[in-house]
């Protein structure tokens, strides 16, 4: 194969990219952007090098230990569990939880064949049972998938004596009823609390 | 044919959703009277899509498409509602549901009746009912339904009725055949039945303990054969999970 042929190849392993969409890749990045695809090329082998899962909370890291996990200033009794790192990020903007986290990189979801095996859901479990952490806050997706991870994951946890809570649903803040979407204001309606 | 078909507010549900280009999804839909329909949502990953939310397995909806190729293009999702979201064992068992589904249910091939058992199969589930009666009577309405042509009530061959004193055992393609001293070696290991499971079986009654671990048995042997063999992720994912 051709070097052509092979950066074509290679650019259709991205999600969404066929070969059309990889071809036109290839030739914007030889013919239009050549010091762009130098930095691509070299960042790409930099963080490949570099960058690894945190020991503790799964999210890329340069360091063995994610500067977030080895912070003082957060409280390690409590460990919240979210599926992407682009979860992680939307939470620390709420300003309102200074626990650590646990980052799983994905979901339960046996359609697509990603099981426990798959997410390596041993890794939690072990993260939960050091001993400091005290409550675990499941904050997966209000999906099917996010559901059922949440659910296994809080049972085995629960089996093991881990305290373990799941974020609320319901009407958004600021709602109005009138203007929320049926589903969600059935499943308030489901989960409803006493005062 | 070459007008363009248009269909409005189809009863149907999302069986599994695939991320299609940046911001679109494949959807796989089994709609009561157009059967299992692939369908392209554009558009349904964006932040503000108003079926983004909707497109949830599980849920009773009305869905409306249009297009006369083989991938046709949604047009609407409405939520039907009426009943609470899967959640715990229920909800593992519905991937199990649309897995079958998926991979035994040829495209646009209507099976209203199939259709409805589906519908009230996730309904027992969401209410937290006993999964495995659920599950087993799925199978045997998903079997006959594709016309596999599953009798359980009478003997192959002989077209005795089967007695519920009797012994029997099950032949994949053939059916219910009387156990008799010598059955040689066509009876695989574990496939003895009772004539009484049989008829319980054949009455769509699982409430006994012993039916039912017969009829699970049975549904193992002929759904592996009916897969040609291919394991079910759903399944293999609900044992690891088990192990856990």
């Amino acid at each position: 194969m051709n070097p052509l042929d092979q950066l074509i190849e290679a650019l259709r392993i991205l999600p969404g990219i066929g070969p059309k969409s990889a071809q036109r890749m290839a030739y914007h990045l030889l013919q239009r952007d050549r010091a762009g695809a130098a930095r691509l090329g070299q960042s790409l082998g930099v963080a490949l090098e570099r960058l690894q899962h945190c020991a503790r909370c799964n999210t890329f890291t340069e360091a063995e230990i994610c500067e977030r996990c080895a912070s003082p200033q957060r409280d390690a009794s409590l460990l919240c569990v979210v599926e992407m790192p682009a979860d992680l990020a939307v939470m620390e903007q709420t300003h309102s939880y200074r626990g650590m986290y646990y980052v799983l990189m994905g979901r339960i979801s046996p359609l697509d064949g990603v099981g426990p095996r798959e997410l390596n859901l041993e890794k939690l479990i072990a993260r939960a049972a050091d001993g400091v952490v005290a409550e675990v806050i499941l904050a997966t997706n209000f999906t099917n998938e996010g559901e059922a991870t949440a659910h296994y994951v809080g049972e085995v946890l629960r089996t093991r004596g881990v305290k373990v809570s799941r974020i609320a649903r319901g009407v958004p803040v600021g709602g109005e009823l009138e203007h929320t979407d049926i589903g969600t204001l059935a499943q308030a309606m489901v989960e409803r609390r006493s005062l | 044919m070459n007008t363009r078909q248009r269909f409005d507010d189809q009863p149907g549900f999302v069986l599994h959703t695939y991320p299609w280009r940046e911001t679109s999804l494949i959807v796989e839909t089994f709609t009561r009277d157009h059967g299992r329909l692939p369908l392209m949502a554009k558009g349904a990953r964006r932040p503000g899509s108003a079926v983004r939310g909707v497109l949830m397995a599980f849920q009773p909806l009305a869905v409306s498409w249009s297009g006369k190729s083989e991938l046709k293009t949604l047009t609407g999702a409405y939520w039907q509602g009426g009943q609470a979201l899967l959640g715990g064992i229920g909800l593992l068992c519905g991937y199990y549901l649309n897995e079958l589904l998926l991979r035994l249910l040829p495209r646009e091939d209507a099976h209203p009746i199939l259709f409805d058992r589906y519908a009230q199969t996730i309904r027992a589930l969401a209410e937290g009912r006993q999964t495995a009666p659920l599950l087993r009577s799925f199978e045997l309405a998903l079997l006959q339904e594709l016309g596999y042509g599953l009798t359980l009530d009478v003997v192959a061959g002989s077209g005795e009725i089967v007695q519920e004193g009797g012994n029997y055992y099950f032949i994949v393609e053939r059916g219910v055949l009387e156990a008799d001293g010598e059955m040689g070696d066509s009876a695989t290991p574990g496939s003895a039945l009772t004539g009484r499971a049989l008829l319980a079986m054949a009455h769509d009654d699982f409430s006994d303990a012993d039916t039912l671990a017969q009829a699970k048995g049975l549904m193992r042997r002929l759904l592996q054969h009916y897969l040609g063999g291919q394991q079910l992720e759903s399944r293999r994912i609900l044992i690891e999970l088990q192990e856990l």
